[in-house]
């Protein structure tokens, strides 16, 4: 049921990222997939499967000695994806939990 | 931890080599019965609305010094170099008995104490109660204790309330069997780190500068123009109270076999309101001994600071709002500090058995300090699968229509 429901949240994903970029028939398709979207939604509330601990945001921190170094490269015209290509900025790698930094951690992007 | 405070005031020498250096943090503890000061009863347990020691008999309430200050644990973090951990955080030797023996000094007789899941017994005879303070090197006593704040009965509330939010698509045999005044305390343990890094971070970063529409064939399309910048961060980080799972099977967050994750959403906890540890805490509470030692989380502790690390210069990278690829990340640990802690988790589980033979354990937690709550509700899967096969005719129909229209 879990590999439903993966498949479920990809789906989403996939239908998240067309409706950014191409704007017609885009509710339609969420329709289409609307049992698959409350199956998934579903069982993220009971099971609670994709929670975790943020210890990269909830541990504290401080940063001193800064130093900043940013140098213009080049412009870029016409990009179709609303992210920089393999930006990893909000990476997450030292949770225990995979599956919440796994497929989940893309909806956040 | 609490930083920008003083540094130790006798901090533990200096080694010649990697060696870490320990902080002693059961000085002055004593095993077998621990009295009341002013009736000599054994009956001490902890009064969770003051968060302070009480004995049964007279009602005498004390308090534990504060384990940050007692150790000296609250020194500058830019100042820590090589490796400091609390004598509660000693490796685990495999040869050190779990179930120890105590002489009960009250009347000779010999009890027992199972560190897995305590560290005081009842002596059975004379019925005064013996504890375990001085550590032996199997993780059962840890350099601090985090005492319950909140009560059973807020507890019992929490949890009552986050399942009966969850109750329409819930397993029938969970509704029927669920009751939320079977929660248990319990005294989970952890490591808790702080960390004196030095960062280094390099890639290159995009700047949106403009958005717009263009005409694919009958459609429309997004697209964006950005600027291309190389961008470089170095630093120092300091992190405070980095908050680890020390026991193998809570560090276990496979949620296809376990929901130990539940465990893990409810940190993080106040660990600088630790006292220095006395069995007396554990008194009418259950408790699980560390079993890992400091090398093997010591790879985990240190992933997590890299994420604080990328998370926390973010706040410098705001002018890229497109996002920032690092190529090259380096956090160099130029000092650490760990302690062992037992932290407070009111804790409800429920073991689902499931038709082909297999069993789930499902939990519903409570922070006991901040009463944050998270849980894990066994699903009702024929009848979610029902509903759901509902929604999905109802939503093609609409999403035809939709579709058909081009909407």
């Amino acid at each position: 049921m879990l590999n439903l429901t993966l498949w479920a949240a990809e789906s989403g994903q996939i239908l998240a990222a067309g409706s950014s970029d191409d704007d017609s028939g885009g509710l339609g398709l969420v329709f289409l997939l609307s049992g698959f979207v409350f199956y998934s939604a579903i069982y993220f509330r009971y099971r609670n499967s994709d929670k975790r601990h943020g210890h990269e945001s909830e541990t504290e921190a401080t940063m001193v000695n800064m130093q900043e170094h940013d140098e213009f490269v080049k412009a870029r015209k016409g990009l179709s994806n609303r992210r920089m290509s393999g930006a990893n900025n909000t990476a997450v790698r030292g949770a225990s939990n995979k599956f919440s930094t796994g497929i989940m951690s893309k909806f956040k992007l | 931890m609490p930083m920008d405070a003083v540094e130790p005031e006798t901090p533990p020498p200096a080694t010649t080599d990697d060696a870490p250096r320990v902080i002693n943090t059961d000085d002055g503890a004593k095993d077998g019965l621990a009295k009341c000061a002013r009736c000599g009863a054994t009956e001490i347990s902890l009064n969770v609305a003051t968060g302070h020691l009480r004995c049964g008999f007279c009602r005498f309430e004390w308090s534990t010094d504060n384990a940050i200050e007692a150790f000296n644990l609250n020194g500058d973090i830019s100042k820590l170099t090589g490796l400091l951990v609390g004598s509660g955080s000693s490796d685990i030797v495999p040869s050190t008995d779990e179930i120890l023996t105590f002489k009960c000094s009250a009347c000779g007789a010999e009890v027992v104490i199972d560190t897995n899941t305590s560290t005081q017994a009842r002596c059975h005879w004379c019925r005064n109660t013996l504890s375990m303070n001085q550590q032996v090197p199997n993780g059962a006593v840890p350099d601090m204790i985090l005492p319950f704040k909140v009560e059973k009965s807020t507890a019992v509330e929490k949890i009552a309330h986050f399942v009966g939010k969850r109750k329409f698509f819930a397993h029938p045999t969970f509704r029927a069997e669920f009751n939320a005044e079977n929660v248990m305390g319990v005294y989970l343990p952890y490591m808790v780190v702080d960390i004196n890094a030095h960062a280094k971070l390099s890639g290159q970063g995009e700047h949106q500068t403009r958005s717009y529409t263009v005409k694919v064939g009958d459609s429309t399309q997004q697209r964006y123009d950005a600027d291309l910048y190389n961008v470089a961060r170095e630093f120092d980080i300091h992190v405070n109270d980095l908050t680890v799972e020390s026991s193998s099977d809570r560090l276990d967050q496979n949620t296809a076999v376990n929901s130990n994750n539940i465990i893990n959403t409810i940190m993080p906890f106040d660990v600088e309101n630790s006292v220095r540890y006395d069995s007396n805490y554990l008194a009418g509470f259950t408790s699980e001994r560390r079993d890992s030692n400091l090398d093997q989380l010591a790879p985990l502790a240190h992933t997590q600071a890299e994420d604080i690390t990328r998370h926390r210069v973010n706040d410098t990278l705001k002018f890229y709002d497109r996002g920032v690829r690092w190529a090259a990340e380096e956090v160099d640990v130029r000092g650490q500090r760990w302690v062992s802690a037992y932290l407070p988790v009111w804790l409800y589980s429920y073991q689902q058995r499931k038709s082909n033979g297999k069993t789930f354990l499902h939990y519903v937690a409570v922070n006991a300090r901040t009463g944050e709550t998270m849980g894990s509700i066994p699903l009702h899967q024929s009848k979610l699968l029902i509903v759901s096969g509902i929604v999905q005719l109802v939503g093609t129909v609409i999403g035809l229509v939709l579709v058909a229209v081009g909407i």
